[in-house]
């Protein structure tokens, strides 16, 4: 008897993995670091570094989709609004709710573990991952994970590059659970008396509710509520507030960074704290996503002073507006004494002679 | 479970008897005397863990009280060059806290305090060897639990759980071990002590979080575990339906899946396990039918009432044989009983069993059924079946007597070669037990050489000399020469009479 077939439906685009391997190969064997590239869009994220580009962009397509298995497998240059179109087609979407930012790749969303308003509830960018193809600095591509749910063989690796800003290898392709979309939504308003203060939601997470997202603007609380249209409605007789008009357009400008809040000169920081911390004393303005775990400030303080108040709450803090600061300014909360070393050791152990995105992520993980 | 890792109780050796002592004089000097056991009877009941076909003496056992004394003994340890195993409740199913007969067997049993239960911030802080069901225990009168549910949750502690990513049958909605702990402290081979992760949903750095969930012990000792806790759901009800095909069930299971629901628990039983669970449990199962679903649904009450309509509709529209939501709590209980204890049940079938765990791509479930018949038949032991639905996760049972000579051997190349199936089709040789020493072998399959060395350099960037449970979960290149020679003809091993290495 044969193994059938596995269903590899919906196959599209163009496997680029022996190229990108020539290139990493030349790459090393010249001893010329590489800037990993896909649509291009989150140059504001780290600092992109003057070396050579590779391009992951002509890598693309859907490798195996079954919705019923809820897995997708897709090479990394997928552009984002392909991938949620084929998957919104199917009645399915990635629950942790990525950001597109237009020309935005699945990949680049891995690498820079970039997670949506569904974050708190629906789980992270790595939750979601079961497995990865890489290029690691040996220029050799790698497997770890797979198309299951279930899988505990071997480190898990793939997870490891999630958020790791390329700076542990190439990522070519990614196995993704996925969720079938919820069948209702609604977005509630309440006013707090106090600006910027999640107790309210942090209590409010205790209660068996069907929260998808939760954010707070000055004083005012958006409560997202997601699932069958009868939870949905018993849901938010127990929340209260007012049903907001347009909210699908509210959270997609959170996701996006579009939100007439970011609209401002001054640099953005991301500051990531446990969701119960109190008001942070730094100067700027505020707006709190994720119940209050994922803080953006708008301010012009220096970066210094920010790290060590994150640092101080038990967070870390990056800035996503690399252009407006300083070559000296870190652009990540810097990490020290044995877990510096021990996160040294581990890009080393991916990427001895630092051939991939030198700069881009913690200068202080480079040497 | 390989026979040549197998190894029969060894009297000491003089040598190995000098050994001891010189260790636990050092020990001595790092935690109390009360806290080394080195006697035979002391070490007796570590020589295992839930795998028990493997055994082996440890040098010496010593259970340390404080951080401190864990720190201390991994720097003797790392400056001594002796391996240390760390264990838990030694539940474990693969061999991963398998003892070394050159090294120190760490327990972690007396760090049993819950430190922190944050009802109000939903968290709880405790030590590694809190058993997982104490959690949820202990967060019940608060309205919540703690997810993970592994089967063995009654014993298995949760630093053993860290260790294994370990799962159970709510993890298609609820997600792993991985998705539900938030931060570990750990103290590495020099006795470094490090927070990794925290109460903020992200960490500066690399995501070593999710390196460590799964490592089998083989990166860092966990000290301390700070694991989320969930509000408890108000509603849960469970839907029965039998088949009289397994092609049935298990397209039922994606057309559930399809009609965009998520059930807290979906889980198969083939004809022989239901049989078993119920002649033991007396539930109500449809024994005349071929395959038998278990559906759990909970949320609110309102979404719990309409996607049992849901799931009924879509049953119904399966060919199912035997439908039937289980009205009252009592009900709902019982019929989990038989899946819950089907492992006992099927054990009553025969003086042994092996339990199997692999992952499959769910839609291969028919193929993968009816090849496992055909390898049952080949080998002449009877497998019963139960099976993860949700989440592709399936536990075969091998029926064996171990007192025929031969039949262990042969129940262990029949558990290879259904390992190397569940890979041929795409899925995995664990989806929850681990490697441990049981399915190293297996490996070299599921990975290339290249992903292998790849996996020895993430140790060595933790454990550069290889002190921290050595020869567990990744096989050396070696072993995978020796295997791959072994194994030209998946499971067709030539000469099966010759010990193996």
């Amino acid at each position: 008897m044969n193994v059938p077939d596995q269903d590899r439906k919906n196959q599209s685009g163009q496997d680029n993995t022996e190229q990108l391997v020539d290139q990493v190969q030349q790459a090393i064997s010249t001893h010329t670091p590489i800037n990993i590239v896909g649509g291009s869009s989150k140059s504001f994220l780290g600092r992109c570094s003057e070396h050579k580009s590779l391009h992951t962009s002509e890598h693309t397509g859907v490798v195996n989709y079954e919705p019923t298995e809820l897995v997708v497998t897709v090479r990394t240059g997928t552009p984002m609004k392909e991938l949620n179109r084929l998957l919104a087609d199917n009645g399915q979407m990635l629950p942790f709710e990525p950001p597109v930012f237009n020309t935005g790749t699945i990949g680049g969303v891995l690498a820079c573990g970039l997670s949506g308003p569904a974050r708190p509830f629906a789980g992270s960018a790595r939750d979601y991952v079961l497995g990865m193809r890489v290029i690691n600095g040996l220029g050799q591509a790698l497997r770890f994970g797979g198309e299951v749910m279930k899988n505990v063989a071997g480190y898990d690796a793939a997870r490891l590059h999630v958020g790791a800003y390329g700076t542990l290898g190439v990522l070519l392709e990614a196995s993704m659970k996925v969720l079938p979309v919820p069948e209702a939504e609604l977005t509630l308003q309440r006013e707090l008396t106090q600006p910027n203060v999640t107790a309210d939601l942090v209590a409010l997470m205790r209660q068996p509710l069907p929260i998808s997202a939760a954010s707070i603007i000055e004083s005012t609380q958006y409560i997202r509520l997601s699932g069958s249209a009868s939870a949905v409605e018993a849901a938010a007789k127990t929340c209260g507030g007012e049903p907001v008009n347009n909210a699908a357009e509210y959270w997609r400008s959170l996701r996006e960074l579009d939100h007439a809040f970011f609209n401002d000169d001054r640099p953005l920081w991301r500051i990531s704290v446990p969701e119960f911390t109190a008001p942070m004393d730094l100067e700027g303005d505020w707006l709190l996503d994720w119940a209050g775990a994922q803080r953006f400030l708008k301010t012009e303080l220096d970066a210094e002073k920010i790290y060590a108040a994150a640092a101080a709450v038990k967070g870390h803090a990056s800035c996503y507006s690399s252009a407006q600061m300083q070559a000296s300014e870190p652009l990540f909360q810097p990490l020290a004494g044995a877990m510096l070393s021990l996160q040294k050791r581990v890009r080393d152990s991916f990427d001895a002679n630092r051939i991939f995105n030198p700069g881009r992520y913690h200068p202080e993980l480079d040497f | 479970m390989s026979s040549h890792a197998a190894q029969s109780d060894q009297p000491a050796t003089p040598d190995m008897t000098a050994k001891r002592q010189e260790v636990a004089v050092a020990l001595a000097t790092l935690v109390p005397a009360n806290c080394i056991l080195s006697s035979s009877e002391e070490l007796k009941p570590y020589e295992s863990d839930g795998l028990t076909v493997f055994k082996k003496t440890p040098l010496l056992v010593v259970l340390p009280e404080t951080v401190e004394q864990v720190q201390a003994i991994l720097r003797w340890a790392n400056a001594a060059k002796v391996p240390v195993v760390a264990r838990g409740a030694g539940t474990g199913l693969s061999g991963g806290a398998l003892p070394l007969e050159h090294g120190i067997l760490l327990g972690l049993a007396k760090f049993s305090q819950i430190l922190e239960l944050n009802t109000e911030r939903g968290f709880a802080r405790v030590q590694p060897g809190v058993r997982n069901l104490a959690i949820s225990d202990a967060a019940r009168p608060y309205g919540l639990y703690y997810a993970p549910d592994p089967s063995s949750q009654i014993a298995c502690t949760i630093g053993g759980n860290v260790a294994e990513n370990s799962g159970g049958v709510h993890c298609l909605k609820y997600g792993l071990t991985v998705h539900n702990v938030m931060a570990v402290t750990v103290v590495t081979i020099d006795g470094e002590l490090l927070e990794i992760g925290s109460n903020a949903m992200d960490s500066a750095g690399y995501d070593l979080l999710a390196l460590l969930n799964g490592s089998e012990g083989m990166l860092a000792v966990v000290v301390e575990v700070t694991v989320k806790l969930l509000a408890t759901p108000p509603c849960a009800k469970l839907v029965m339906a039998a088949f009289n095909s397994v092609e049935d069930a298990g397209s039922a299971v994606g057309e559930v899946i399809a009609a965009g629901i998520i059930p807290a628990g979906l889980e198969l039983m083939d004809k022989p396990a239901m049989e078993a669970a119920e002649a033991f449990a007396n539930c109500g199962y449809p024994t005349d039918s071929a395959a038998l679903l278990l559906c759990e649904l909970d949320g609110l009450e309102e979404e719990v009432t309409d996607q049992i309509k849901k799931v009924s509709a879509v049953f119904k529209s399966c060919n199912v044989a035997t439908l039937r939501v289980a009205e009252t709590e009592d009900e709902r209980l019982l019929l989990w009983k038989g899946r819950k204890s089907a492992f006992p049940a099927v054990g009553r079938l025969a003086p042994d069993y092996y339990c199997i765990d692999g992952t499959i791509p769910r839609g291969q479930l028919p193929y993968v059924l009816r090849r496992m018949e055909q390898l049952s038949a080949e080998y002449e032991l009877p497998i019963a079946n139960v099976f993860h639905a949700g989440d592709g996760n399936l536990h075969p049972l091998i029926l064996f007597d171990a007192n025929i000579p031969g039949e262990t051997e042969r129940t262990e190349a029949l558990g290879s070669r259904i390992l190397l199936l569940c890979v041929e089709v795409g899925g995995t040789v664990t989806g929850e037990h681990g490697v441990g020493v049981e399915k190293i072998n297996e490996m070299c399959v599921q990975f290339d050489e290249a992903s292998l060395l790849q996996f020895h350099a993430i140790k060595a960037a933790f454990d550069p000399d290889g002190l921290l449970n050595p020869g567990k979960a990744v096989p050396t290149l070696q072993r995978c020469a020796e295997f791959g020679a072994m194994h030209v003809h998946h499971g067709q091993i030539p000469f099966p009479e010759l010990e193996r290495f």
